[in-house]
């Protein structure tokens, strides 16, 4: 393949194709997942994407494209033998409307720093992974990131109002517009979350939202892990959105005091974080509902934040989960399932059961108001099979998932990592649905290719392992 | 209810083999939208009922042929409701043909459409495929979100059989507040108090009044109330109602009525037509009878899309003309769920 036609219409410093330069590039963060590209590109225009596109479609070169590799399903995986398409340079916010509370912005602006550059005027960007110091809004968008705040502000799809895309072919399309409806079929929902399979965003719109004057954290404490999650059950009940809800399990809440000292009980089975928003009179109403209400439901403690500072306090255990866990073992892997929330308690029993299975330690954090699960299996890839146990026991969790009524994703994506759940949750006829609708979009198939849905092959053979939606083969489901 | 399932299955393999189309009806109460099409009926406003509704879970799903009323009638037991204010255009509109036309009413701007709502789908596709996509959970990204897809679309792109919808709590207390002012005071009131973080679910303009509503928390909706330099409407006030159900007077025109989305900013020259803004400056309903280009070329100028509402036009154009990278999308999409074009053809577009 000749990938030095890329300099006609790149400079050639955008044109990466020594082995050094590359190594970057192998991963995104799912790190246990590497391939060195054939090559790698960094345009910084929206022609020479067109141009890039159309050379791979008449080369039939596979891409795939890549915001700032944060990724935690391989999403941004590259292919051996194609080109790596990386949207690095497009951090532009080309421009901020107040008054329709919009911002165009391109698509390797951080995450967070739509939301700097429109504090000034009240306003942010609501959606807001855990990455979002790092991660782009590109990716967001190829995800449908979620975060913290999204039970009450909703997913990446619900916060863009128009998308400009590059086909494989290498045309520009614009998808969605600056109005609330547009028409024809919802491509901007079809995109989002499309993983890179249909187009190369180039573009978003988001919409920016006002700020609420007002909020403040609760934590609760729970003696029993069933209590806590019956609690998030009860509060949702009684019509309560908080602006978010996240639930800790005690290894958990140890490993984070150990790091932060956020002052958690760490004697609790589980902790609670509910944040309130709006106006002061509406929010300090919902904290003294709210703080009845799991006390009703068996919470030992509840601490209302004085201020802001130590509402951040709360929340700064929450965001410090992860380097926690990174802090008390070599490795961690984490997974990312959803459950209807009144089946909390039983998957995490079923969770535990499994980590005495397989002899790996699991902390638990997740958005408990959504019931998005992130369970953080500890391990060590020095230690020869624990991978590869720590694999099984995370596709044990997403199979659980399922049985529930959940799914094997909420946030993170498919990618390469849950391809073979993919199976479960979907039968071959579903299966080929979406490839009919990648075909439409991709007809050779050269975006992303071996991503997000799985051939009917691949299934068969993972198949023979596993029975569709879980119907029959859970034998350990008896115990949970 | 699987013999429904499996008739229905059967009406898309004989129109498969017969190459004849199929005309897909719920309740029919929104006949007048989209283009007049032929086909063999599909009625599936008997294919009802409620399958799982949990309050605490948030979500209700429901097939397709279910009443919006008896869904109502369920959430609102609850204290619940849908956050997207679905006409109810008479006592036979079904949640099947809510979620197919995608119309939400005047929450959308401060809490979003149909698709937003949208969990997951049943459905069968154009080769009598039975397929379910997304689930009864709030955050689900396996797959490509086909269930938002096919919010919309008209039934072109499958019967939907069966939706789950994220439900939201009634607020505890809802004011209306209004005022007399002239359309450039109101789109600009609208603007600013829409980029407020207020309890506001709904601002509009009818020529002379400027309206809002306020709902949720009773302090908050009270003290807001004050704030908002307008005064408040009595109890029982009613033009929510009648512009969610297609009731009020702008929708009782002898000439066309045109639906214009566009952003909120873009106070598009509409010359004399008589109109209604609502969305907080994002939709306008106009009566015209000026040509239907003029007025896809007034709404493409502001940046948004136009659809005939009611009336009648040339060829039954009723939609905003597509882009022509976007209008081979739409055929591809439209090949990849409905390779023998049965399934409502032409229903949105001529071509597909």
């Amino acid at each position: 393949m000749d990938f030095n036609k890329f300099t006609e219409f790149l400079p050639p410093e955008a044109v990466l194709l020594s082995e050094e330069s590359k190594r970057v590039y192998e991963c995104d963060a799912l790190s246990a997942h590497r391939v060195m590209p054939a090559c790698v590109v960094l345009p910084d225009t929206v022609e020479q994407v067109q141009a890039i596109l159309s050379y791979c479609y008449s080369s039939d070169i596979p891409v795939v494209a890549r915001g700032a590799g944060t990724g935690l399903s391989g999403g941004a995986m590259p292919h051996a033998e194609g080109v790596l398409l990386s949207l690095a340079k497009f951090n532009k916010i080309l421009e901020i409307d107040p008054i329709q509370r919009s911002a165009r912005v391109q698509p390797g602006v951080r995450n967070l720093a739509i939301s700097e550059a429109v504090k000034s005027f009240c306003l942010y960007y609501a959606p807001d992974p855990s990455s979002q110091i790092a991660c782009t809004i590109g990716g967001n968008v190829a995800e449908n990131s979620g975060g913290v705040h999204c039970l009450k502000y909703g997913l990446t799809v619900h916060n863009i109002l128009q998308l400009k895309i590059v086909t494989i072919e290498g045309e520009l399309i614009t998808i969605g517009s600056h109005a609330y409806d547009s028409a024809g079929y919802d491509l901007l929902a079809l995109l989002t979350g499309s993983e890179g399979m249909l187009g190369v965003i180039v573009e978003v719109t988001v919409k920016l939202i006002p700020k609420a004057p007002f909020s403040r954290v609760l934590l609760a404490a729970f003696d029993d892990i069933e209590k806590a999650g019956n609690a998030v059950a009860g509060v949702i009940a009684k019509g309560i959105i908080p602006a978010g809800f996240e639930m800790m399990d005690k290894a958990g809440v140890r490993a984070v005091e150990d790091f932060v000292h956020a002052g958690y009980p760490i004697d609790a089975e589980a902790i609670l974080l509910c944040e309130l928003d709006g106006t002061e009179e509406e929010v300090q109403t919902g904290l003294l509902e709210v703080e009845s209400l799991l006390k009703q439901y068996g919470a030992i403690e509840v601490r209302v934040a004085r201020d802001e500072a130590e509402s951040e306090l709360f929340w700064a255990g929450r965001k410090a989960a992860f380097p926690a866990a990174g802090r008390i073992a070599p490795d961690y892997y984490c997974m990312d399932g959803t459950i209807p929330r009144k089946h909390i308690a039983e998957v995490l029993a079923g969770i535990n059961a499994l980590s005495k299975k397989y002899k790996l330690d699991v902390i638990n954090v997740f958005h408990a108001g959504d019931g998005n699960l992130h369970p953080l299996i500890l391990y060590d890839v020095a230690v020869p099979g624990e991978l590869k146990r720590t694999e099984a026991f995370g596709s044990e969790i997403l199979q659980l998932c399922i049985a529930m009524g959940g799914t094997i994703t909420g946030e993170h994506g498919v990618g390469i990592e849950k391809i073979n759940e993919m199976c479960i949750q979907f039968d071959d006829d579903e299966l080929e649905q979406f490839h009919a609708v990648k075909t439409a979009f991709d007809t050779k198939g050269l975006l992303n290719p071996g991503k997000a849905v799985p051939t009917l092959n691949r299934c068969a053979e993972f198949g023979a392992m596993h029975v569709h939606r879980g119907k029959d083969k859970f034998p350990e489901l008896e115990r949970f | 209810m699987k013999e429904k399932v499996d008739s229905i299955k059967g009406h898309v393999l004989n129109a498969v083999e017969q190459s004849k189309p199929l005309k897909i009806v719920g309740g029919n109460s929104k006949e007048f939208l989209g283009r007049a099409t032929t086909g063999t009926l599909v009625d599936i406003s008997d294919y009802s009922g409620i399958i799982s509704y949990e309050p605490t879970e948030l979500f209700i799903t429901a097939r397709a042929g279910t009443l919006l009323s008896d869904i109502n009638n369920t959430l609102s037991k609850q204290g619940q409701m849908l956050a997207f204010d679905p006409p109810n255009i008479s006592d036979k509109t079904t949640i099947g043909g809510v979620v197919a036309t995608g119309l939400s009413g005047s929450r959308r701007p401060y809490s979003g459409s149909v698709r937003d709502y949208i969990l997951g789908i049943r459905c069968i596709n154009g080769l009598g495929k039975e397929l379910t996509f997304g689930g009864q959970v709030m955050k689900n990204v396996a797959g490509y979100d086909l269930s938002r897809l096919m919010t919309g679309a008209f039934g072109t792109l499958g019967i939907i059989l069966e939706v789950s919808i994220k439900v939201v709590p009634i607020p505890e207390i809802e004011i209306t507040c209004s005022r007399s002012m002239t359309k450039e005071k109101a789109l600009a009131k609208m603007l600013e108090l829409s980029g407020q973080a207020i309890p506001l679910t709904a601002s509009c303009y009818d020529g002379e009044m400027f309206y809002i509503r306020l709902s949720g928390n009773e302090n908050s909706v009270r003290a807001t109330s004050k704030e908002v330099d307008l005064d408040i409407e009595e109890q029982g006030f009613n033009l929510w109602n009648e512009l969610r159900d297609y009731k009020a007077p702008i929708f009782n025109s002898d000439i066309n009525t045109w639906r214009v989305s566009v952003p909120t900013t873009a106070n598009p020259d509409i010359g004399d037509d008589p109109y209604l803004v609502d969305w907080g400056g994002g939709l306008y309903w106009l009566n015209s009878e000026r040509p239907a280009k003029e007025i896809f070329d007034l709404a493409r100028e502001a940046g948004g899309s136009a659809m005939l509402f009611r009336g009648s036009v040339q060829d039954q154009n009723m939609f905003q003309p597509l882009s022509n990278g976007l209008l081979s999308l739409h055929k591809g999409l439209k090949k990849a769920f409905d390779p023998h074009g049965i399934l409502n053809p032409g229903k949105m577009y001529a071509s597909f």
